[in-house]
């Protein structure tokens, strides 16, 4: 059985964002829970309060207790609660100690002393029910998110906890590898094993979980049953600020747009991508892992070099912002430097009061402002998104959609890489399909 | 195949520091100076870079016949500094490669439990093998969206080209970082519990020819210094 007991923490770092306030919460043996919220609503730090890192690796002020088995995980090592719980972490570059495949499943059992018979039995077992004896002594570097993420979820398994949990496990995911997700996590429901995952993207899991939390500023606001969950819809959810219950195939979305003024793209070597962009439109551009859709974004940049039309945000956001002040980050994309200018810019996408303000003390969704206003200053009309919306929930995705039609009605042509169709369906006015 | 032990390619790579980079016994160390020259394209070879190899190859190659082409005054002095440059440095980039691209980290943590290495100096050594290609892949992610807004070299913010590389790239590594850490403490990492290793070790047939080799080119210089 695994407990919160009247459990408070603040970070030290930030008090405010995603504190927990006197949580209650038995969660018995078996038990498939989803615990879900909008950003920063606390649902993060209940699996680091379970998994010991509140308070051993972020601090902060904890009162209560957090117990696995009736063991306190804040009075034990972080190196015991290891051996009662494996943890699937949202960002699949940055949760592996090794380099290569075999050597990172390994690894959790060799810190434990296990005999290496067992962990060599123990590996081959993993690779047998998870079916990725491809993925084997393979370059962890040279794998795709989805590949990752699976053998994130193996390297968990060698260690057979009897607590699984996870936090934000798909953010980085397109729908396929999503739901091959799924299939990891039914397969370990089917084990007994109790899971705990923290999700905004529900649709995968909530079919299949025995339970739902709400969280909402550090409490418990709802508690859905089975039967609750089943009687929920989708307008319901909305009024609670979560994301849609329906998996839709983004690939299946419909859309289309007349025909206007269009870019054309070059022909690539190796890919057939599409050959004109519709311009003033945003469109959505849409396929399975390995359809070339990086590839896509990187010849659109190269292609467009010369003319200076199209700018992109990137994923990580952070990789483009270089100075330490939002008004400095839009005068050095300005052909002159002009103040007046670059504030009446920031004015345009409501930035004018963070102007002084350091790029990286920003939330995501400024930070992709901030960039969107460098776009604008540098002149540039087509804007491209790489999965703008992966990790948000329901509210800022709203934003992000009314930010992309904004965008359009000052003219700029949008394209947006995304495996979100919510996204799409909430703001996209034509879509491709790029086919491997 | 050849396969190397870990503590051997360590030893390779302080016999390339100190003889090749380090000059040790200057022309006292041939003929062990080229045979340790040639040695790490050969172990790339092993280990199928070929590409690096052949790369390496023809850097070293410009430096030694840079060595040799008669010229007169200032150009041969630049020419001498190029090729001094190139002759001693190559060889042991060309080894830490190999070293770095060959080891796991496994077996790179095996290899210093045998040596009886503490886990504090073992533990941040080997995430260094996983950190520089994340170092790597950030960093061509920083320039490709520096070529895109138009920050070069040759602008006019030249002087604060380096500024604007160093704050993403130390802002990215120090989140990745946290990140790492605290996926590694979750999964027991610095635990007192002895580790196992499923990787084997051990020397072989190549191991005892490689310590000869180092041997040897040892006991020669210093014979060849004191007669």
């Amino acid at each position: 059985m695994t407990e919160l007991r009247d459990v408070s923490f603040s970070y030290a770092a930030a008090p405010e964002k995603g504190c927990i306030k006197h949580m209650d919460l038995t969660v018995p043996d078996g038990q498939f829970l989803l615990l879900t919220g909008s950003s920063g609503c606390g649902k993060s730090t209940v699996i680091r309060l379970l998994n010991g890192l509140v308070p051993h690796f972020f601090e902060g002020e904890l009162s209560g207790d957090v117990l696995i088995d009736g063991r306190s995980v804040p009075k034990m090592e972080l190196y015991e609660t290891a051996a009662l719980q494996g943890t699937v972490f949202q960002n699949p570059r940055a949760q592996f100690f090794t380099v290569d495949t075999t050597g990172e499943l390994a690894f959790g059992c060799e810190n434990q002393g296990l005999p290496e018979n067992e962990i060599l039995s123990r590996i081959g077992r993993t690779v047998e029910r998870f079916r990725i004896s491809d993925l084997m002594d393979r370059n962890i570097f040279c794998m795709s998110g989805g590949e990752k993420q699976k053998i994130a979820c193996a390297s968990v398994d060698t260690l057979q906890p009897p607590l699984i949990l996870l936090d934000e496990p798909s953010a980085n995911l397109d729908y396929a590898s999503t739901m091959q997700l799924r299939e990891i996590i039914k397969l370990w429901k089917s084990e007994g094993r109790t899971i705990i995952a923290a999700e905004h993207r529900l649709f995968y899991l909530w079919d299949i979980a025995d339970r739902a939390l709400l969280i909402r500023d550090g409490a418990i606001a709802e508690d859905w049953s089975r039967a609750d969950m089943d009687a929920m819809t989708n307008e319901k959810l909305a009024e609670y600020g979560l994301r849609s219950i329906h998996d839709t195939d983004p690939v299946t979305i419909e859309r289309s747009c007349s025909r206007g003024e269009v870019f054309n793209v070059k022909p690539h070597k190796k890919f057939t991508f599409p050959a004109e962009i519709p311009l003033h439109e945003i469109t959505a551009v849409v396929g399975r892992n390995g359809a070339g859709k990086t590839t896509f974004l990187r010849h659109m940049c190269r292609s467009a070099r010369r003319s200076r039309r199209i700018f992109m945000v990137m994923q990580d956001v952070d990789h483009q912002l270089f100075t330490d002040s939002v008004l400095e980050e839009v005068l050095i994309s300005l052909a002159q430097e002009d103040e007046a200018k670059a504030r009446e810019i920031l004015r345009s996408l409501d930035l004018e009061d963070f102007a002084d303000r350091h790029p990286m003390s920003l939330s995501g969704g400024q930070k992709q402002r901030v960039a969107i206003a460098c776009a604008a200053a540098s002149g540039r009309d087509i804007l491209l998104f790489d999965e703008p919306t992966s990790g948000l929930d329901y509210e800022h995705m709203r934003q992000t959609a009314d930010l992309l039609r904004q965008l359009r009605e000052q003219g700029r042509t949008v394209l947006v890489v995304t495996h979100d169709s919510e996204l799409i369906e909430a703001c996209c006015t034509n879509i491709i399909r790029l086919e491997s | 195949m050849i396969k190397l032990d870990p503590r051997t390619k360590l030893l390779l790579l302080l016999a390339e520091a100190v003889i090749v980079l380090g000059g040790l016994g200057g022309g006292n160390a041939e003929p062990f100076k080229t045979v340790f020259m040639a040695l790490p394209f050969l172990l790339l070879l092993t280990v199928k870079k070929y590409r690096t190899a052949v790369i390496g190859a023809v850097l070293l190659g410009l430096g030694l016949a840079a060595g040799h082409i008669p010229t007169e005054g200032r150009g041969a002095i630049v020419l001498l500094m190029c090729s001094g440059i190139l002759t001693r440095f190559v060889p042991s980039l060309m080894m830490g490669n190999y070293v770095m691209s060959s080891t796991r980290v496994s077996e790179f943590t095996a290899a210093m439990e045998r040596m009886h290495v503490t886990p504090k100096i073992t533990i941040p050594m080997a995430v260094m093998f996983r950190f520089f290609p994340t170092v790597k892949e950030e960093c061509s992610a920083i320039g490709e969206a520096m070529k895109m807004r138009d920050i070069r070299l040759g602008g006019s913010k030249v002087m604060q080209m380096a500024e604007y590389r160093l704050v993403p790239m130390m802002t990215c590594s120090v989140k990745i970082g946290e990140e790492l850490s605290a996926a590694a403490l979750t999964r027991g990492l610095g635990s007192p519990v002895k580790r196992t290793n499923v990787c084997r070790i051990g020397f072989r047939a190549a191991d005892i020819a490689m310590f000869l080799l180092c041997a040897a080119a040892l006991v020669w210089i210093i014979w060849r210094s004191v007669t």
